[in-house]
């Protein structure tokens, strides 16, 4: 570049809305972090616009969302569109990757949503902590325990915040749960108390691959909550080794 | 006197590659392993063609006459070839029924195999009666019944063709363009609007390849004298209500997913390498390409060679092929199979 000349690349804002103009720049990097995923080039070989995977959508029913156009506005580097589409659209995809299953190019839009999650996450969006919050409950006892909950926890008394279509659960969780192919190891009682060590490997494992920063980014007090169960375990697991050596 | 040239297949190429062969004055030994020649458009019943418009069983059928009246051409029809061993010049094929050819050079007219839709389930092929291929359109034009609902025999008031049925798709495993389905739908598709004019046809397209001079005999006049519609879209699914087809699509313009209702859903298949290909390729010794078509040596210097030397191939045993290509690749082999047997005489009498 001529040295002197100062490149004014304008802010991007859309004349018709009130939302803050986001800088040409941070739109950058956001599409930079989504194409620097590891698994971007995996989920996306190109696109023949045919749109088999809007059409078997069952989130496309529903909402304004679909997962050609996500493929296009990726495919084209459209920054604006991804960016916009990551304030809303991209939280409609409910992961069920019919659309990988059907695509003619093996891409997989729902697999580029899950990227696009990701970054919207890393970057702290309104949208990823409006989307998170009702689940706050959730984060705190998968990320405390490993996991979130026992069917026999599954009554309204449990899940008041659930709403009146908890009350129509009356399968015979416990026994379905009995008849599942795999080891369940028993879970059903004891889903919440989880052996210390496992405990603190598990936060090891939340730590070392990034999921704490990312709740640190989306949630603070929930941030704050985690950290102070982590330290109370790691605590009781120190004391219980001490105990041992003695 | 030169040893005959082998020709496998009695399609349009084998039969071109037979006629100019004995046009030339060289003597052929054409083996077919059905009971009767003709290739596809004859087994299959095929329609009119194009681009001439004229009738399978007339265009295919009056070459079929032509090599079967010729006294240079000896036909085996019903059998294949076990072994294919020697050199160029001077090669022996054992047949399936005990006898021997042999034979100065081979020509491999061995064709394709149509997609079997059953490999795509989403579509509904096997599953609703009303459900069809192309190849089954074209039976029902060239048997005189026209075109109905095979579940109740009614005439359909609407019809859609989905493109791209066993081509273009990575799922499972077809990644190349059938190259003929586009204007063979249309070609369909206008046929259709003629006989039933109460019939609204559409075709369900990723991209239009009716390339050439396809473009406006085909896609154009089917639009504009016929009213074919044409809509961007991939199928997802075809399911029913019970009482008619439901076609589920994107309408790409709104990005909104439909579901329309249809009686009469085409598969506009595919063109397969022949099921037979790796037999072929283990008994002639010749290499298959990456999709499983019969590989040629050489794509300007000498188009109708094989790996092998001395075996030589033409038609859509090479990939998907029109007619009138796979005729004139016929003829091409002919040339290069002749210029060997000659030549191989020249250097016997020497």
């Amino acid at each position: 570049m001529t040295s002197g000349v100062v490149s004014e690349r304008t802010a991007i804002g859309d004349p018709v809305s009130n939302a803050p103009v986001v800088a040409y720049e941070k739109l950058e990097e956001v599409f930079e972090d989504i194409r620097a995923h590891p698994l971007f080039d995996h989920e996306l070989h190109g696109c023949l616009n045919c749109g088999i995977c809007t059409a078997t959508c069952p989130s496309a029913h529903y909402y304004d969302y679909s997962p050609r156009e996500i493929v296009q506005l990726l495919w084209t580097e459209n920054l604006e569109g991804v960016y916009d589409a990551m304030q809303e659209k991209i939280w409609s995809c409910a992961q069920c990757y019919t659309c990988a299953a059907r695509c003619p190019f093996e891409n997989s839009p729902g697999g580029l949503v899950m990227i696009m999650r990701e970054v919207a996450i890393k970057h702290g969006m309104q949208s990823a902590k409006d989307v998170l919050r009702p689940f706050s409950r959730v984060l705190l006892k998968v990320i405390s325990t490993g996991n979130q909950l026992a069917p026999n926890m599954i009554t309204r008394e449990a899940f008041p915040d659930w709403g009146p279509n908890v009350a129509k659960v009356d399968a015979p969780l416990n026994i379905l749960r009995k008849a599942i192919p795999v080891p369940t190891m028993h879970t059903m009682d004891t889903a919440w108390e989880v052996n210390l060590k496992t405990s603190v490997e598990l936060y090891t494992i939340w730590e070392e691959t990034g999921v704490l920063d990312q709740l640190e980014t989306i949630d603070e007090n929930l941030f704050d909550v985690v950290s102070d169960v982590m330290d109370e375990k790691r605590d009781e697991y120190n004391e219980w080794l001490e105990e041992q050596q003695e | 006197m030169s040893r005959p040239v082998l020709v496998v297949g009695g399609g349009p190429s084998g039969l071109s590659a037979a006629h100019a062969l004995a046009a030339a004055g060289q003597r052929v030994v054409l083996v077919d392993k059905a009971d009767r020649l003709g290739g596809a458009p004859i087994l299959s019943g095929y329609a009119k063609l194009v681009p001439s418009g004229e009738w399978a069983r007339d265009a295919i059928g009056g070459m079929v006459r032509r090599v079967e009246t010729n006294k240079l051409v000896e036909i085996r029809k019903g059998v294949t070839v076990k072994s294919f061993t020697g050199s160029p010049g001077d090669f022996r094929a054992m047949l399936s029924d005990g006898k021997t050819v042999e034979a100065g050079a081979a020509i491999l007219c061995t064709g394709f195999t149509h997609f079997d839709s059953v490999n795509k389930p989403e579509w509904g092929f096997g599953t609703y009666p009303d459900v069809v291929t192309t190849t089954q359109v074209e039976q029902m034009f060239s048997s005189g019944k026209g075109v109905r609902c095979p579940s109740d025999g009614r005439e359909p008031e609407r019809v859609a063709i989905l493109l791209c049925v066993g081509s273009r798709d990575r799922q499972i495993g077809r990644e190349w363009c059938s190259k003929i389905c586009c204007t063979v739908s249309a070609n369909i598709a206008m046929e259709i609007r003629e006989a039933l004019p109460r019939c609204n046809v559409y075709i369900y397209y990723m991209d239009i390849r009716t390339f050439g001079l396809y473009e406006d005999l085909y896609y154009w006049e089917s639009q504009e004298k016929h009213r074919v519609k044409y809509i961007k879209a991939r199928i997802a699914e075809v399911t029913s209500d019970g009482k008619r087809l439901l076609v589920k699509g994107e309408d790409t313009l709104v990005k909104r997913p439909i579901s329309i209702p249809f009686d009469l859903v085409v598969h506009a298949i595919g063109m397969d390498p022949n099921i037979d290909n790796m037999t072929l390729s283990a008994v002639f010794d010749v290499k298959l390409q990456k999709h499983g078509h019969i590989e040629k040596a050489s794509t300007y210097s000498n188009m109708s060679e094989s790996s092998r030397a001395g075996v030589f191939v033409a038609g859509a045993a090479t990939g998907p092929e029109t007619i009138d290509d796979s005729i004139a690749q016929g003829q091409s082999a002919a040339m290069a199979a002749l210029a060997l047997v000659r030549s191989a005489l020249l250097e016997a009498a020497e």
